[in-house]
């Protein structure tokens, strides 16, 4: 299971828990990485600049420490 | 508050429009009262200046009527060609309290020339005998017709009147003079405009000790040393401040001349000033003008203010609507948009903008549903979101 994919399923978990709504978080995220979060499978080879993108896209709007 | 939104720069230039307005309109009343008052300074010169004239005309004419009816009368006539001092007072003495009463406070008889001196004063009838040799006495002498004007003398400013008197053939046998103080005029101008008004006379056309003497006499402060080049010879009001002129009486202009407004206690005043010729034409003194402008200037802060107010509300709502307006046409709109294409990014592919008109932003709608389609479209042909 590659970073990228960890990280996505940490996201939806994030958003489960509390109970926002997935389609705007995400695409919040996806909008401040640069990378649709649909496109993430656990196939998805990592890339070093896009998991850091994320990991900040997540702290700015989740405000989680990836 | 986002300092780079368009609200917070539209709200930004509203508020510079109100300042400049506020502005504006603060400049404008302040022009608008500087001119007025200035205007209404100048009024009262040029009023001062006629109604001094009227009077000086009026009062000629009332000792032209006086000494009319002297020179008709035999026995006034007989008992001056007789030079019969006793029966010339006691012919005129019991008319001079009345005359004085009307304001005609100088009367003499003169001897004709060469000699010609104070025959008989019945405003000071024991004294008699100097000659005056002033312009009057000598324009008299050579025209042998009635001189009029005004005549600084040691100790005062009179409007004079000076006339041949004849005897029942025609011959000169001396002059009668009557005169009044110019000093009243400004009393009767208060009371006619309200204005309030100062003569003052130059020091270089008067006599020091006579000014000292004839102050102790009328029971006048001596303020002879008050201003270096003229002396305020009577005045309508009890605040000398505002009487202030530094300049030579001299200077001051034919027409008059407007000075500058100024503040005393709660009052604004305007003052001008026109010169006072004796009848040599020389500038023996000025008459000094004083408008009080309170109410004019209350008025104007009273508009100044409900302007002001007026403007404030007026923006403050402008701003409310601008507002609004920008909140409803795009705002709100643009929000939607950004809002539809974060759902579409996050999996949302049924959102949709709704086109709600056809002005700019309803073309961007439009623009960004027909994109959203499109994107929608080539997402459904990605192999990871097969069947998702």
């Amino acid at each position: 299971m590659s970073q990228l994919y960890e990280i996505k399923l940490r996201i939806e978990e994030k958003i489960k828990t509390a109970g926002l709504d997935a389609n705007e978080i995400k695409g919040k995220i996806g909008l401040r990485a640069g990378k649709l979060l649909a496109f993430i499978t656990a196939d998805t080879p990592d890339d070093p600049a896009t998991v850091v993108k994320l990991k900040q896209a997540a702290k700015d709007v989740l405000n989680i420490a990836l | 508050m986002q300092w780079n939104s368009i609200r917070t720069k539209v709200l930004a230039a509203l508020l510079a429009c109100l300042m400049l307005g506020v502005g504006g309109i603060l400049a404008l009343m302040h022009y608008s009262f500087e001119s007025n008052s200035q205007a209404l300074a100048a009024e009262s010169v040029t009023g001062a200046q006629k109604l001094f004239t009227i009077l000086e005309t009026r009062e000629i004419s009332k000792m032209t009527a006086v000494s009319d009816t002297l020179i008709t009368n035999p026995q006034v006539r007989d008992a001056f060609a007789a030079k019969d001092r006793s029966r010339l007072l006691d012919l005129t003495a019991p008319l001079y309290p009345q005359l004085k009463s009307e304001g005609i406070t100088n009367w003499m008889f003169h001897t004709p020339e060469p000699d010609m001196v104070v025959f008989l004063r019945l405003h000071n009838s024991t004294k008699f005998g100097d000659p005056l040799n002033r312009f009057f006495d000598q324009e008299v002498v050579r025209t042998h017709a009635m001189v009029t004007g005004n005549e600084l003398a040691k100790a005062g400013f009179a409007v004079r009147i000076i006339r041949p008197f004849y005897d029942a053939q025609g011959g000169v046998t001396g002059y009668v003079e009557m005169g009044e103080e110019l000093g009243q005029f400004i009393h009767t101008m208060k009371s006619q405009t309200g204005n309030d008004y100062g003569l003052l006379l130059n020091k270089k056309f008067m006599d020091r000790q006579f000014w000292a003497d004839s102050s102790k006499v009328w029971k006048r402060r001596d303020n002879w040393d008050d201003n270096p080049s003229f002396v305020v010879a009577d005045k309508t009001s009890a605040s000398d401040s505002i009487f202030r002129f530094q300049q030579d009486l001299a200077t001051v202009p034919e027409q008059g001349e407007v000075l500058e407004r100024f503040q005393d206690g709660n009052s604004v005043f305007v003052r001008g000033i026109f010169p006072v010729r004796d009848a040599a034409g020389n500038t023996v003194g000025a008459m000094f003008v004083v408008r009080d402008i309170s109410s004019f200037y209350l008025a104007m802060r009273r508009t100044q203010r409900v302007l002001v107010l007026l403007t404030i509300a007026a923006l403050a709502l402008g701003t409310i609507a601008v507002l609004t307006l920008l909140t409803r046409l795009i705002f709100r709109r643009l929000d939607h948009i950004v809002m539809v294409a974060t759902r579409v990014v996050g999996g949302d592919y049924q959102s949709e903008i709704h086109v709600s008109s056809d002005d700019e932003v309803g073309q961007f709608e439009q623009l960004f549903e027909q994109f959203r389609r499109v994107f929608v479209d080539v997402l459904k042909h990605v192999p990871e979101l097969q069947g998702k």
